[in-house]
């Protein structure tokens, strides 16, 4: 109103302070110009407005409703409003009101599609202003007559596609498809070639040859030349990358069975490999770009929208975006921590149009694949230890363990599992741990809830997600449990024209519940291994030793007896539990004060809890097996405790950085970034342990009664950098890029703490020369890329003070007094003064090619990186009497290659399919290391990472004449026997030994297998038909030697744990069977003479495992319209489901390198179903 | 224009933020550590610091000066009571301890890393020479510095003590390494002389400037200069006794320094035997208590408690000696003064109750004697339900290999605690030893004679206190020694050295001082296994345990069908120890041991 008021004051002072005159204007430009003003679209018939002319001028300030009615007055038109964006002007008479409804149907149309997804008006280029330009204009042509006509619809979804542009060829005429995707069009040659063109689609040229209708369903472009990459600090075309980039789409990530981001990101990205320790959800997830890193580790820089963090804590589904910076030029704006590539993801964020609100949910169940195979007959299983032991140490199981086992496995009742010898209860049958503790399936269930929007002016994103995973445990109630919640919210608004202002919260919550581990003796990972003729349980008999002496007995029936282990911990015991919360804030400004210039500030906040408890509680076990004498004691749970620790963690990040583009006629391109990032973090923790639970109910610090211990622990680190990066395009054929970084941290000296890192890049699009001009049409794309950089590396983990001496300070359990644990400083450590960064120099060339409408397209890398002056701990003799300081003293060299491939093709309108491979390789060698002696227990110069020193393995020997004749071995043990295995005498001195263990004299060891992973690859084949999709991914190693390490418990070698498994009995030696794979039974927890390091045992580790199957469904689309759900899908999904590998079981080849040991890995099986409006 | 100014004023805040260096903020030091520079000022400081010597000794297999046991799963494998195994003394044949066997067998090999006991613990050298050079920094007097300084030089100088009596000769590091050392990282051992005249003034100046008294009790509390005489004459009578037999010079200056050291601690110190007043349990009472503090005889000792350091030695202990030998159960006296081979009193091993009887009581209070099942509660609450002796491969009770069930250092409180929940002490230093110190070095210094003086203020004591008859000056030879080539006095002090240190890891370091490691050549046996004994233990035919032919005397065999049947000596090389292959590989400067 006020505002009516000031224009209708200001209107007549305008007119008289020497400005222009009104001049009449055309109708339609007056609406053109309003058009744009408000951002609104008109709708009329062209014919009616044409030669209309009015008097108006716009009037700053005023509101749309108020101009409009302004304008009509004067010409005495009609308009309708639909929705707040369109409106309609007619004639108030009867054909004129027809007309509008006419309209207002087609209108209510657009706004249908628009709210399902508005994808394919906001994919264009053009602005939206543009695009409702054309819409009128097509209003405009509702009339004419046409010679040629048709659909031009989505090959994918078969919707009508409007606005497409349809140009005949060699001509400037042309036209574009309704809101029904109709089109038609004059046509001056019958023979002529129209051209259909539609952003995001493959264009297509048809020959017209007399036809009167064509049809033509567009195809998307999923690896569209216009595809924009973010890069660090900003986003680059796919087409103008020069480094060494791969992207992923978040919706790789959605529909999969998948517990975090990692598991989703194997084998989908050539060399970013990850490397899935095992099977428990809480375990970390190592990534790795482009093979060994360093000899004292490196992993990939994360950041999840410009801020440090662990990948995994990310709900999958909140990721758009991917990209992985694997060299030095594309990294080279995140110097110092980038040594090893980055990995930028970006959450998703609101788009415009109408709120969308997806929701998800998922039911897992998890399988444990365990590829043990247990003896179960207890005879055959006592047999077979006895063998063993005979051999070991003379001695067996006793005569009555042999009946009683025999007796059961020919007769397994009730009554022969159990018996009484000498007074003590004897077990004879056989407890098959698997099938008690662990169950068939764990399950997962998952839940997403996202609602998202935006406005011209603002977008929001607001996501929740629920992870809740159990554990393998058959005992629901005291089952493992690990819980994530995950919220993101996101926000910006458009404050002014050159201000835009972004918000955006993270908040992860992680909680996990276990068992207390007590031992390692106690634990679900070696209940498979222990000896099963271990009695679980004080069993429930008739008598014991007498007659009628059940009564004395009664109180132990169903008590846990020690050895079983793990149980009676499981089931009485205390439990270890976490919650880790982590929030991160950030706030961000972006500015654009001058055409092509951008600035921007971030400031993100990480704040990170964790409280950890742990319990110890006692638990009650009847310790031994003796009748008259039965012991209940602790087990492993005598000492018992409580401990508590709290971390507190804080990290800030500020970015700041502008960047300025100037881009002149497509010749030349230029673009400058500059920018500064400061980081700075502090992190705490205390610890308490009490001792003395006073009841294992009340798990607090202060229902203790022993004593207490009490730790604390404090390190602050920053960092500071400054950086640029300098783009120059010719005429899109020629690309520069220079970065560089000046970086500075607090873990080096004063004077050795910055480092200048720079880096070039250029690439060459041969595709688009002059002389490439007859490849057109098959050939989309063609560039040859290279680069040559240096970043750095500063020290790793939680070593925040290298070069700073210190003095621990603790308290020891040594005791002067009772009571008292003794306070005490020790001895600082060495450190090396003049630490300084890790440099890292990588040389990249890469070829990138599309052809057949970007059908095909395919990456080609090979790269070199050298890492020098790595900061590692030198190993001094030991007369030092310290770890050596890190010291920038050992170079490595990485080559290795990467090839990513995509071929994409539709069959028809039903039927489509694509398949991506990613195969990548690499090795590592040593090529500076201070080992003058060539100790190979040490790394050397010339050393390839991942070899293994080990004997030569001749065979096994057979007779004892071939023991006296083959080389001494006694170096290596005692005995030796028929059934034992013969190491090859290398260097002919008649005995085995490992001469000074150094390269020069290495005596008879020889490099037995090298354990580096080698041509990873991954395997994703999608296929589609109408509303089906099929996605199948496998993923592996073509080459893998891996030598079983013989640690006590460690399942490979036979009678290595408690337990006997079939392989034992049948691979094993014997005059029998002289060809056996094993050497005679033998007890090798202790005596590794037949298990050393050696050729014999190197496995092919080398595997295929199908990752995920997952076929998927939504429901057709014009059915969903009326109910308003713009999308309903189901999908199952299994995870895991199958491998190929010629490895020996139990052996997993994916699970290293503790084996079976460890939390085994799954097989999973999903259910999902996403809804969306 | 307004919008143009506030587009400046921010272009001009980010630009300030990019530029604003300031040195402090990449500036960092520890939070939560001190520094060097701001440490050793008080005594407080000093102390503080030694006790983290004290807690590196802690871990036996590392530093194995200090001797007490294990905590956890590792009091199966390492410290004091387990040292027997590499000896003649007891026969550990349990798998898991493989390198006790090998040793003890002769069996073993050049490790690649240093073996347990063995090239380790120079984490602990350094702790100790870091001290010696920032010891001077406290503004505080000589005296109570040098308390401190003796302590730290009392743990070097035996630390080093071991390393030669182990490796023959070894690098002398007496200040703190840095990484360009290079002339000792890459250098050559120090002669035995060198190194052992450096220990011997670092154990001198700890005796004379460590108190006598710290004033803590005894709880154990720190070693105080009684215990320090103590390890000197231990350390020079090693040394002494390996000089005279491995025919090196300077015997004899070495040997009157272990008898004087013993000597100033049997005149001047507060310490003596603990006598119980009951002579059969005189002998073993210390052993089965479990608080230490301000027993006479004990000197120094390792405490344990629930809730800060705990042991699981009993359980383990009893499960993995293997029981006593028959070579050990023989050499006990009989109690007229005389061996078994001369004595009239012996009954011979046909019964196996009549072993015991007329023999030194140390051997009922060392081996269980069937009838003391009840004293000693031995199988804990079952004591009374089984017979023994029981061997490996019987059911039911407590059984050994060897037949001979040790109860020296049986507690039945912690025999059959729950798993590392025990408290059992560790006797490191005792009395006793310091009389056998001296009596023996007395003995080499008189050329294998020694006064009746001597012998009645250090041996006739621990008679005394069985009720054993004194050992004369002149005794009969025992025929089994005859060929040792030593007096026969000498060779009853070195028995009841055995006898009386039995389980206090002396014998395998005491043979080979001797030079008599040809007598790990002998097998281990253990009750006598005739068809009567057999059928006496074991008439069900269970034991596993199998038996071999002495004198034509049936006995059980430990080691019969295992890798360590035939145990070797080989005197060119197994006196001492190889160095293991990783340390040579890094400096083979260091030079692998002769024969190895």
């Amino acid at each position: 109103m006020l505002l009516f008021v000031f224009s209708s004051v200001l209107q007549p002072l305008l007119a008289k302070s020497g400005f222009p005159e009104f001049q009449p204007k055309q109708f339609i430009t007056v609406l053109e110009e309003m058009s744009e003003r408000y951002e609104v679209v008109f709708s009329y018939e062209t014919k009616l407005l044409r030669d209309v002319k009015v008097e108006f001028q716009f009037v700053k300030g005023e509101r749309l409703q108020s101009a409009l009615g302004r304008l009509l007055k004067l010409t005495g038109f009609q308009h309708k409003a639909i929705g707040k964006k369109y409106f309609v002007i007619f004639r108030n008479d009867k054909k004129g009101s027809k007309n509008a409804r006419k309209l207002e149907r087609k209108i209510k149309q657009i706004q249908r599609l628009e709210n399902k997804g508005a994808v394919r008006l906001q994919r264009s280029t053009v602005g939206p202003q543009q695009q409702f330009k054309k819409i009128t204009e097509v209003i405009v042509d509702l009339e004419t007559k046409a010679r040629i006509s048709g659909t031009v619809t989505s090959a994918e979804e078969g919707i009508p596609l409007i606005g497409v542009s349809i140009l005949v060829k060699g001509t400037g005429t042309g036209t574009v498809t309704d809101l029904d995707g109709k089109y038609s069009l004059d046509l001056e040659d019958e023979n002529a070639i129209l051209q259909f063109s539609y952003t995001g689609y493959s264009p297509v040229e048809v020959a017209v040859n007399g036809q009167t209708e064509i049809n033509v369903a567009l195809e998307t472009n999923v690896t569209s030349l216009d595809e924009v990459v973010v890069v660090g600090y900003g986003s680059q075309k796919k087409v103008n990358l020069t480094g060494a980039v791969a992207a992923m789409d978040g919706e790789r990530l959605e529909s999969r069975p998948i517990p975090n981001v990692g598991e989703g990101l194997q084998g989908v990205i050539a060399n970013l490999n990850v490397n899935i320790r095992n099977g428990d959800p809480a375990s970390s997830i190592d990534f790795n770009i482009r093979g060994f890193e360093s000899i004292n580790g490196g992993s990939p820089l994360v950041l999840v929208d410009g801020v440090p963090m662990d990948l995994n804590k990310l709900n999958p589904n909140d990721i758009a975006n991917i990209s992985v910076l694997k060299d030095a030029s594309a990294a080279a704006v995140y110097g110092a921590r980038a040594a090893f590539g980055v990995i930028l993801v970006e959450t998703k964020r609101g788009r415009e149009g109408k709120m969308r609100l997806t929701f998800g949910a998922e039911f897992a169940a998890s399988k444990p694949i365990m590829f043990i195979d247990p003896v179960t007959d207890p005879y055959a299983y006592v047999t077979a230890r006895d063998l063993a032991t005979y051999r070991t140490n003379g001695t067996g199981f006793d005569q009555d363990y042999l009946d009683g086992t025999r007796r059961y496995s020919e007769n397994p009742t009730p009554e022969n599992a159990w018996g009484v010898f000498n007074g003590s209860l004897r077990f004879y049958g056989y407890n098959n741990y698997q099938d008690q503790i662990i169950t068939d399936f764990a399950p997962q269930t998952k839940y997403d809830l996202s609602i998202s929007g935006a406005t011209d002016k603002s977008s929001y994103y607001v996501s929740i997600g629920v992870l809740d995973k159990d554990g393998y445990l058959k005992n629901k109630e005291k089952n493992e449990n690990f819980k994530r919640y995950n919220a993101l919210i996101k926000g910006d608004v458009k404050i002014t024209e050159w201000l835009k202002l972004d918000s955006r919260a993270l908040v992860t919550t992680e909680q996990s519940d276990k068992p207390h581990f007590y031992n390692w003796d106690v634990n679900i990972n070696t209940t498979a291994r222990v000896n099963p003729l271990n009695p679980i349980t004080f069993p429930d008999l008739e008598y014991y030793l007498t007659p009628g002496d059940r009564a004395d007995y009664e109180q132990y029936i169903g008590m846990h007896f020690q050895s079983v282990n793990f149980l009676p911990y499981l089931e009485q015991g205390g439990r270890d539990t976490w919650t880790r919360n982590d929030i991160i804030l950030t706030q961000g400004a972006t500015l654009n004060p001058l055409p092509g210039l951008n600035v921007r500030a971030e400031f993100s906040a990480n704040y990170t809890y964790r409280d950890l408890q742990q319990v110890r509680s006692r638990v009650d076990v009847i310790e031994n097996q003796d009748l008259n004498a039965l012991v209940i004691g602790n087990g492993f749970s005598a000492t018992d405790y409580i401990n508590n620790q709290a971390n507190n963690n804080q990290y800030y990040v500020l970015n700041t950085y502008a960047d300025y583009t100037i881009d002149r006629d497509n010749t030349h391109y230029f673009k400058v970034m500059v920018g500064f990032n400061q980081e700075w973090g502090k992190n705490q923790f205390i610890r308490s342990r009490a001792f003395g639970l006073i009841t294992p109910a009340v798990t607090d610090l202060n229902a203790t009664t022993g004593s207490q211990e009490t730790y604390g622990g404090k390190s602050d680190v920053s960092l500071r950098g400054a950086f640029y990066r300098v783009n120059y395009i010719f005429k899109e054929r020629y690309l520069l890029e220079a970065n560089g970084r000046y970086d500075g941290t607090s873990r080096f000296p004063t004077d050795d703490r910055f480092g200048f890192f720079p880096s070039f890049s250029a690439a060459w699009r041969i595709s688009q020369e002059g002389f490439m001009e007859s490849t057109n049409g098959w050939l989309d794309n063609l560039k040859l890329r290279a680069s040559y950089g240096t970043l750095g590396n500063q020290l790793l983990g939680s070593n925040y003070y290298p070069a700073i001496p210190t003095l621990g300070s603790a308290t020891s359990p040594y005791m002067f007094t009772a009571g008292a644990r003794s306070p005490y400083v020790s001895a600082a450590g060495l450190v090396s003064p003049t630490l300084t960064w890790e440099s890292v120099t990588s040389q990249n060339l890469g070829l990138d090619f599309s052809v057949l409408n970007n059908k095909l397209d395919v990456a080609f890398d090979i790269y070199s990186r050298e890492t020098k002056d790595m900061l590692t701990g030198v190993s001094y003799p030991s007369i030092l009497g310290t770890a050596g300081p890190d010291a920038n003293a050992a170079d490595l060299k990485t080559t290795g290659w990467e090839l990513a491939a995509t071929w994409r093709e539709r069959i028809n309108k039903d039927w489509s399919y694509g398949i991506t491979l990613a195969f990548s390789d690499s090795r590592s060698q040593i090529t500076k290391y201070d080992n003058p002696t060539g100790s190979l227990d040490e790394y050397y110069v010339g050393q390839y990472i991942g070899d293994r020193w080990g004997y030569v393995t001749q065979g096994i020997f057979q007779t004892e004449e071939e023991v006296n004749a083959a080389a001494s071995q006694s170096n290596i043990g005692a005995n030796w026997r028929p059934g034992d295995i013969r190491y090859a005498d290398l260097d002919g001195d008649g005995e085995i030994t490992v001469g000074d263990n150094t390269l020069d004299n290495h005596g008879d060891l020889a490099i037995i297998a090298n354990e580096a992973p080698r041509y990873n690859f991954g395997i994703n084949t999608d296929l589609r038909y109408k509303n089906l999709s099929l996605n199948v991914f496998f993923q592996g190693l073509l080459k893998r030697q891996y030598w079983p390490p013989n640690g006590n418990w460690v399942a490979f070698y036979p009678f290595n744990a408690g337990h006997v498994e079939n392989y034992y009995i049948t691979d094993t030696w014997s005059e029998d069977n002289p060809n056996a794979y094993f050497p005679a039974p033998h007890i090798s927890t202790n005596t590794k003479q037949n298990v050393q390091p050696q050729s014999r045992y190197v496995q092919n580790g080398a595997y295929i495992r199908l990752k995920n199957l997952t076929l998927s469904y939504s429901l057709p689309m014009d059915k969903l319209g009326k109910i308003g759900v713009s999308d309903v899908s189901f999908y199952l999904t299994g995870a895991n489901l199958w491998e190929f590998t010629n490895m020996r079981k139990p052996l997993d080849p994916e699970v290293r390198p503790t084996l079976t040991q460890e939390y085994y890995k799954q097989r999973s099986y999903a259910f999902g179903l996403r809804v969306s409006i | 224009m307004k919008n143009y100014f506030i587009k400046t004023l921010l272009i001009a805040f980010v630009g300030l933020l990019s530029f604003s260096c300031n040195d402090d903020f990449l500036e960092k030091v520890p939070l939560d550590e001190i520094s060097n520079s701001s440490f050793w000022n008080s005594e407080n400081d000093l102390k503080v610091y030694n006790n983290s010597l004290y807690n590196l000794v802690r871990t036996d297999e590392n530093v194995p000066i200090f001797m007490g046991h294990r905590d956890g799963f590792n009091s199966h494998r390492y410290g004091i009571w387990h040292m027997s195994g590499f000896s003649d003394n007891t026969a550990p044949r349990h798998s898991r301890h493989d390198r006790y066997q090998q040793v003890r067998a002769g069996k073993h090999f050049p490790p690649n890393g240093a073996a347990p006991y063995g090239y380790r613990g120079f984490n602990f050298l350094r702790a100790i020479n870091v001290g010696m050079d920032n010891y001077d920094k406290a503004q505080i007097s000589d005296e109570v510095r040098n308390k401190y300084v003796g302590e730290a030089r009392l743990m070097r100088g035996w630390f080093y003590a071991d390393k030669i009596s182990k490796f023959g000769s070894a690098q002398w590091v007496d200040r703190e390494l840095g990484t360009d050392d290079d002339e000792i990282l890459n250098g050559s051992r120090d002669d035995r002389d060198l190194v052992m005249n450096n220990v011997l003034e670092d154990l001198n100046f700890a005796t004379q400037h460590i108190p006598n008294d710290w004033g803590d009790g005894n709880a154990p509390g720190r070693i105080n200069r009684w215990g320090a005489l103590l390890i000197k004459s231990r350390v020079a009578l090693f040394e002494g006794t390996w000089r005279k037999y491995h025919g090196l010079s300077g015997a004899d200056q070495w040997l009157t320094e272990a008898a004087n050291a013993a000597l100033e601690l049997m005149q001047d110190g507060p310490y003596s035997l603990y006598q119980s007043g009951d002579p059969t349990n005189a002998y073993n009472a210390i052993h089965r208590m479990t608080d230490l503090s301000g027993n006479p005889e004990v000197l120094y000792w390792r405490r344990y408690e629930r809730g800060i350091f705990t042991n699981h030695v009993q359980s383990y202990h009893r499960a993995y000696n293997g029981g006593a030998t028959k070579n050990m159960v023989e050499d006990y006296l009989c109690t007229d003064g005389k061996p078994i081979t001369l004595s009239p009193l012996y009954k011979g091993d046909a019964v196996y109750k009549e072993i015991f009887e007329n023999r030194d009581p140390r051997l009922r209070q060392t081996v269980l004697h069937p009838d003391d099942q009840a004293i000693y509660r031995y199988g804990n609450h079952d004591f009374d339900r089984y017979t023994y002796p029981r061997v490996q491969g019987m059911s039911g009770g407590l059984r050994v290999y060897t037949g001979y069930h040790i109860i020296k250092v049986y507690d039945v409180g912690a025999a059959h605690a729950s798993y590392n929940s025990s408290t059992t002490p560790a006797i490191t230093l005792r009395f006793a030893e310091a009389l056998l110190n001296y009596a023996e070095a007395k003995a080499e210094l008189g050329g294998g004679t020694i006064s009746q003086e001597d012998l009645d203020i250090s041996i006739n004591l621990l008679r005394d206190r069985v009720g054993m008859p004194h050992l004369d000056a002149n005794p009969e030879m025992d025929p089994r020694y005859a060929n040792d080539g030593i007096s026969a006095v000498l060779a009853e002090i070195r028995r009841e050295r055995r006898v009386e240190l039995f389980m206090e890891g002396f014998r395998y370091d005491d043979l080979r001082r001797w030079k008599q490691g040809k007598k790990l050549e002998s097998k281990d046996y253990g009750m006598r296994w005739d068809e009567a004994n057999r059928m006496a233990v074991d008439p069900d035919g269970q034991v596993t345990v199998q038996s071999g032919m002495v004198d034509g005397v049936e006995y059980l065999e430990i080691y019969k069908g295992t890798d360590y049947e035939n145990p070797v000596f080989d005197e060119s090389k197994h006196y001492l120890w190889p160095m293991p292959i990783s340390v040579l590989s890094q400096n083979p400067n260091l030079k692998q041991n002769p024969g190895w």
